[in-house]
């Protein structure tokens, strides 16, 4: 394969293109889900191809297939060179990249077990078990237990002379129990909503979640918020659980600090940014509690890597620094535009895709409160835990997310517990009342496996490092 | 293009060598390409060429699934030999008696050589057009414009062998001022229906008469959804409320509600996946040939779609609507459509006294109470203010948060008039809309632009 790779830059190389890199991507998936005690799918699949991309004429072509030898290689090198060159017509300038080494380098995610090597019966019984477990009231009607595991391997080469070799294992897993009593529907899930939490480790992951030992508990809370009140709808203090942290940074500092969307080209698709160019290093985005990184160098983050889709080395940047708005995540084209370089967020999910600037491990940095403490500390609020619902503008400027449960804080403590509570808020007044993260032991890496962007649309694998956090004042509810 | 017949015998052949009970073999395969464009250059131009096999297997109830996207033929076996494996490994499905047998299937016409075969170069001209007609206005315009092929082959050990060669091409175009944006878009089998002059004259009307956006407060309005704007609710009621996985499961609204009144007398809303005046799709991943179910007729609760499995669990018969072997969504609408009614959208806009026309959504959520099928999201690019039966300026973006079971109760008119509107899964679906006048539709934020 690294020949034939090899060739096939030499040969994009002589056809005079200004520049030209290739992927070639292998990638193993086994995806188990479990829904009420029986195993409703166990599917395995292969993937594998290679894409091009070119800049010919001053503008960028791309094309891929799934057959790889020599021939088609070739094929599909005049085929990029050619759409480079359609693509040109509409150019207003030349694209520019920004400097980078071009490393030979090779990249392996360290894990001690290949999750795919696990036997499926040890995989099906750990998830057969949660769901007995959540199914042990009749009031649940539906338990779902799944696990995914990943193997990919990938080749980048370039005409500047980067040949880069990555391996990469992930994996995670989850469980929601959803309870009914014929007028409401609720659910609970663990550790996360949407399929569970995921890292790139290997099957010790899954066993360091202790599914089974949750199991239970959220059995027990997806029935209690059947008799539970709707929360009221308010304005109040909260304090937000880590994993909704998560997708908070996620929506309102990830998507928004991406170069590419800040000068406009995911606009047909998701949108822009209230990140403007003119913004940076002035804008007060969040209270002085508030910083937040992207780090791709952090071991077993769902977001890491040796090297980016554009052959940049993995790094650590701040976004935003005790409040300030100091930084993009950013490529090699839009770099330049910041007269820097690539800070390495450019990937793309497979061999047929051509990669985005895609969110890392966007991290909130801990703060120095116990979660005990935070809760002590306030007088009146809500604990929030656990996305059910989530949506953002086109400028990621009004958000509202829905969550399964929050409990009441009366007196520095938990009380009662609630169904529906939503939240609502623009970005920079919510993040600037930010008043308290919770300290480093409370501070967990969350994996998302399913951000979307772009054209063909794009499924990525990216990670937030987040801590409970309070905020003040925040609108609870839609009707007041 | 690789053909019926190299299609159907490669995957004849794996079935026959197959050692489970019952196999299925899947093939989706194809060559699409898609321009995007911003800053009215183009910044993305991609092609791909790719197909993929899908296995599956089983040993009595005991189902596995596997696939692969080489046609090597030592790949092929080696995913379905994963398939069997998987299937000695697992436990028996109670819902899981036999794969469907084979049927017949309507003869659509779904392929259209032009649109498989329009070059990069041909789409970049057109989207050049784009450019040039927004330039005396000082615009920018943003979008993409996809083209392509695919096909769809089905075979099982029961006898079923589908084939199906599809086209489809789509555009979106959005046209952006210093204050305001507007939105056009178009989908079809055929890549000389789509109207680039018309559809590109539209979104710039849009961003020129929503100029200078007005700020509105939250709160209930009448408002007129443009086909768009109905069509992105329609996506979210397939996901929540149409399949069979949420009737099954109590979460969907026509749950426990059939044979009830849960909208207006007005709506009628079904799929039908052989209508050729949506993007029709003869049968489904399983080989099952599509039938027209109605969700909602004049209001009341009605069915909803299955696959084979859950028609099982719910005593049933498979209305062809299965995706692919490793989904476990169940019975999926992929061709939905809203009754249209006698009314047009000018008539609505000189009817209105005071209320919001709305040309589309933007990042619709419709998790928060599926029972009710409760959602939010925000207006997006073309939002305006309507009074005493005129458009009078565009106003700032507003949030919704709204049950479309209490909404399409307060439908006061549709249009006769009906679009088809994109869908991700536009190669085999789409949903068609008319345009919607609806009352005390809750708004619950604003945002700044």
């Amino acid at each position: 394969m690294e020949e034939l790779i090899k060739q096939t830059i030499e040969y994009l190389k002589k056809k005079g293109v200004d520049y030209a890199d290739l992927r070639q991507i292998k990638k193993e998936q086994e995806d188990i889900k479990v829904k009420n005690k029986n195993v409703e799918t166990i599917s395995r699949s292969e993937d594998q191809g290679f894409g091009i991309r070119v800049i010919a004429n001053g503008a960028w072509g791309f094309a891929s297939s799934s057959v790889i030898n020599e021939e088609e290689m070739k094929r599909i090198a005049e085929k990029a060179v050619e759409i480079a060159k359609a693509s040109a017509i509409t150019k207003k300038e030349d694209v520019k990249l920004s400097e980078v080494e071009p490393y030979k380098d090779k990249f392996s995610s360290k894990f001690k077990t290949d999750p795919m090597s696990v036997s499926l019966d040890k995989k099906i019984e750990l998830l057969v078990k949660c769901s007995e477990i959540l199914m042990k009231d009749k009031r649940i009607k539906v338990a779902e237990t799944g696990m995914n595991s990943v193997r990919t391997r990938k080749f980048f080469a370039s005409t500047e002379g980067a040949f880069i070799e990555q391996n990469i294992v992930e994996c995670g897993a989850g469980m929601t129990a959803m309870a009914a009593d014929g007028k409401d529907v609720q659910k609970r899930s663990y550790p996360n909503s949407f399929g569970g939490d995921y890292a790139m480790r290997g099957y010790e992951f899954i066993e360091s979640l202790k599914l089974v030992d949750n199991a239970e508990r959220v059995r027990v809370e997806a029935i209690a918020l059947l008799g539970a009140e709707s929360c009221p709808d308010t304005i109040t203090d909260i304090i937000i659980a880590g994993n909704q942290m998560a997708l908070q940074v996620h929506e309102s500092c990830g998507h928004p600090t991406e170069l590419d969307r800040v000068l406009g080209t995911e606009i047909s698709l998701a949108g822009g940014s209230f990140m403007t160019l003119d913004k940076l290093n002035k804008l007060k985005y969040g209270s002085d509690k508030v910083s937040i990184v992207a780090d791709a160098t952090l071991e077993g983050g769902l977001g890491s890597f040796g090297y980016d889709d554009e052959g940049v080395k993995a790094q650590k940047s701040y976004l935003i620094k005790n409040g300030l708005f100091v930084g993009y995540q950013t490529s090699r084209e839009t770099a330049v535009v910041l007269n820097q370089t690539s800070n390495g967020t450019m990937r793309a999910e497979g061999w047929n895709r051509i990669p985005l600037i895609r969110m890392t491990n966007i991290n909130l940095e801990p703060g120095e409160w116990k979660l005990e403490d935070l809760i002590a500390d306030t007088k009146k609020g809500l604990f929030l835990d656990i996305n059910k619902s989530w949506s953002i503008d086109d400028k990621r400027l009004n958000f509202q997310f829905g969550l399964e449960i929050a409990w009441e804080i009366k007196n520095g403590k938990l009380g009662k517990i609630y169904k529906n509570p939503v939240y609502t808020g623009i970005t920079p007044q919510f993040w600037n009342s930010c008043d308290a993260v919770c300290n480093k032991n409370h501070w967990h890496v969350w994996g998302v496996p399913n951000c979307g962007k772009g054209e063909p649309m794009q499924v990525m694998h990216v990670a937030h490092g987040t801590a409970p956090a309070r905020f003040k004042n925040v609108k609870v509810g839609v009707s007041k | 293009m690789k053909g019926k017949d190299k299609i159907l015998s490669t995957l004849d052949k794996m079935v026959k060598q197959s050692k489970a009970d019952h196999t299925e073999a899947v093939y989706i395969g194809g060559e699409s390409g898609l321009t995007r464009y911003a800053n009215s250059t183009i910044h993305q131009n991609v092609s791909e060429l790719n197909s993929k096999v899908y296995f599956r297997t089983a040993l009595g109830k005991k189902i596995g699934v596997a696939s692969t996207n080489s046609l090597d033929e030592n790949n092929l076996k080696k995913a379905l030999a994963s398939a069997l494996e998987i299937a000695k490994n697992q436990k028996d499905n109670p819902y899981f008696d036999s794969l469907p047998p084979k049927a017949d299937y309507r003869k659509i016409d779904t392929y259209i050589e032009e649109t498989a075969k329009f070059s990069p170069l041909e789409r970049a001209e057109r989207v050049q057009k784009i450019f040039e007609m927004a330039r005396p206005y000082k615009l920018d315009v943003a979008g993409s414009f996809t083209t392509g092929e695919v096909e769809i082959g089905v075979a099982n050990s029961r006898g079923v062998v589908c084939y199906q060669g599809l086209t489809s091409s789509a555009i979106n175009i959005i046209a952006m001022s210093d204050t305001s944006s507007g939105y056009s878009d178009a989908l079809s089998r055929d890549v000389d229906e789509i109207d680039v002059d018309d559809l590109a004259e539209a979104a710039i009307k849009k961003c020129l008469d929503s100029r200078n956006p007005k700020e509105v407060e939250p709160g209930e309005y009448t408002v007129i959804l443009e086909p768009v704007a109905v069509g992105c609710l329609m996506e979210w009621l397939g996901y929540i409320a149409f399949g069979s996985k949420p009737f099954l499961e109590g979460t969907s609204f026509i749950a426990g509600n059939v044979g009830k009144k849960m909208m207006g007398e007005n709506i009628t809303i079904y799929d039908d996946g052989n209508d050729p005046s949506g993007i029709a799709f003869p049968f489904d991943f399983e080989g099952v040939p599509k039938r027209k179910v109605t969700f909602v007729e004049k209001g009341i609760a009605k069915e909803v779609v299955f696959n084979t499995i859950d028609a099982n669990q719910g005593k049933t018969k498979s209305t062809g609507h299965s995706l692919t072997p490793d989904s476990s969504e169940g019975g999926f609408a992929l061709n939905v459509f809203i009754q249209g009614g006698n009314s047009s959208l000018e008539k609505m806009i000189q009817s209105t006294e005071k209320g919001i026309l709305i040309t589309r959504f933007h990042y619709i959520n419709g998790y928060l109470d599926t029972r009710v099928a409760l959602m939010t999201g925000m207006t997006r690019d073309g939002t305006f203010w309507i009074e005493n039966g005129k458009v009078k300026h565009g106003i700032k973006n507003l949030r919704f948060t709204e049950s479309m079971t209490k909404a399409f109760s307060n439908v006061v008119a549709l249009s006769k008039e009906r679009k088809i509107v994109n869908v991700w899964w536009g190669d085999v679906g789409c949903t068609v809309t008319p345009a919607m006048l609806i009352k005390n539709f809750k708004f619950t934020g604003k945002t700044e632009f």
